[in-house]
């Protein structure tokens, strides 16, 4: 490839950065490393969370919800033309960027949960799972375990993630193929009257879009719930 | 920093301390919606975003272990949230995050202000060098 050449692609590729050092980005590093000094967490576990934060934020999926609760319009189209209100939050499903292969890009819809019934996505065949907006599927969801059991026993398997539904709520499970792809839509919860589209994003975790959790205000993509240190931890 | 000295024996009033450095960052206001603006940039949020929620993860953790810091992980958010909606609100998010943050740390006495603006200097002098 000739000079000129790379250019051209740097000038097709590269996109604008801020060059300027801020103030802000100056802070951050400064309260991390005197942190760090002061022996609160070290620069491993901060890299870890870190890596972890940057796994898990908000999906163009959870934007798509927080519209959709907001603008009743919105969830008109999410219902009906869930590819044309995907390009709202960014995803076109047939040039999509990141995630997903062309298989994910068929057909996608939408299921709006109601009081009376709970949906909860599955690929019993494989892994079909709806990439371009939601990212890569989790480890369970390709496993066996969760693939079989779900579609059989809905309500034990729902139990396990900790969600137990009364038992007048339906619970129906969409099996994904090759050519379908589906989402939830939980219900707003309680609670976030008043709240922004970027508060309601926040709490909309990528559990709550697959059904097997419901989303609840101070439960946001980013919490680490508190664990117990392993009684055998691993020793390097 | 001025108002009441801080015990690490109590709750400090954190709202009402005002911590100098932190009031002139404000100020200076180089929020990233002003600086992608700018420089023609369309990422929605900051690239230190993610480094900054990685440091309250942490925090989090280090305070619901041994507890070095006088304070709990809920005190520590709820500080967060207070202080970015009261001394801080002019800020956008995530910026109103990290000052408070600072601004918490501050005041509680973990990060001392002298220190804080020496390793200011330091760390822009670090990221200018040529």
């Amino acid at each position: 490839m000739s000079d000129r050449d790379h250019d051209h692609d740097h000038v097709r590729t590269v996109k604008p950065m801020v060059d300027e050092i801020t103030d802000f980005e100056v802070l951050e590093i400064a309260l991390r490393e005197l942190c760090i000094e002061k022996g609160l967490f070290t620069a491993e576990q901060h890299r870890v969370m870190t890596e972890y934060g940057e796994q898990i934020g908000p999906t163009p999926a959870a934007r798509l919800v927080a519209k959709a609760w907001v603008d009743p319009e919105f969830k008109k189209l999410v219902l009906t033309d869930a590819l044309a209100a995907s390009k709202e939050v960014g995803v076109d499903w047939l040039a999509p960027t990141g995630f997903g292969t062309p298989s994910d890009f068929y057909a996608f819809k939408v299921l709006e949960n109601t009081p009376n019934v709970h949906h909860v996505i599955v690929c019993a065949l494989c892994s079909c799972y709806p990439r371009p907006i939601l990212g890569n599927s989790p480890e369970w969801y390709r496993t066996p375990n969760y693939r079989r059991r779900i579609v059989r026993w809905p309500r034990p398997v729902l139990a396990e993630f900790g969600l137990q539904l009364p038992e007048d709520v339906e619970v129906r499970v969409a099996d994904s193929n090759q050519k379908h792809r589906y989402m939830v839509m939980p219900m707003r919860p309680e609670g976030t009257e008043g709240w922004t589209e970027d508060q309601l994003v926040e709490i909309i975790t990528r559990d709550s879009l697959i059904g097997v959790a419901l989303p609840k205000p101070g439960v946001t993509t980013n919490v680490i719930t508190a664990s117990v240190p392993a009684i055998r931890p691993i020793v390097k | 920093m001025s108002g009441d000295p801080v015990s690490a024996a109590e709750q400090p009033n954190v709202e009402a301390i005002s911590v100098e450095v932190l009031e002139e960052i404000a100020e200076r206001n180089q929020s990233w919606p002003i600086m992608a603006a700018k420089y023609g940039v369309e990422n929605p949020l900051p690239p230190w975003k993610t480094s900054l929620d990685g440091l309250c993860d942490a925090l989090d953790r280090s305070c619901a272990t041994d507890d070095p810091l006088n304070f709990t992980f809920k005190e520590r958010r709820d500080e967060e949230d207070a202080l970015s909606a009261t001394r801080y609100a002019n800020l956008p998010y995530p910026e109103n995050q990290l000052v408070a943050l600072a601004h918490s740390l501050v005041a509680r006495g973990v990060i001392d202000e002298t220190e804080l603006q020496e390793r200011l200097a330091a760390i822009r002098a670090r990221l200018v060098a040529e």
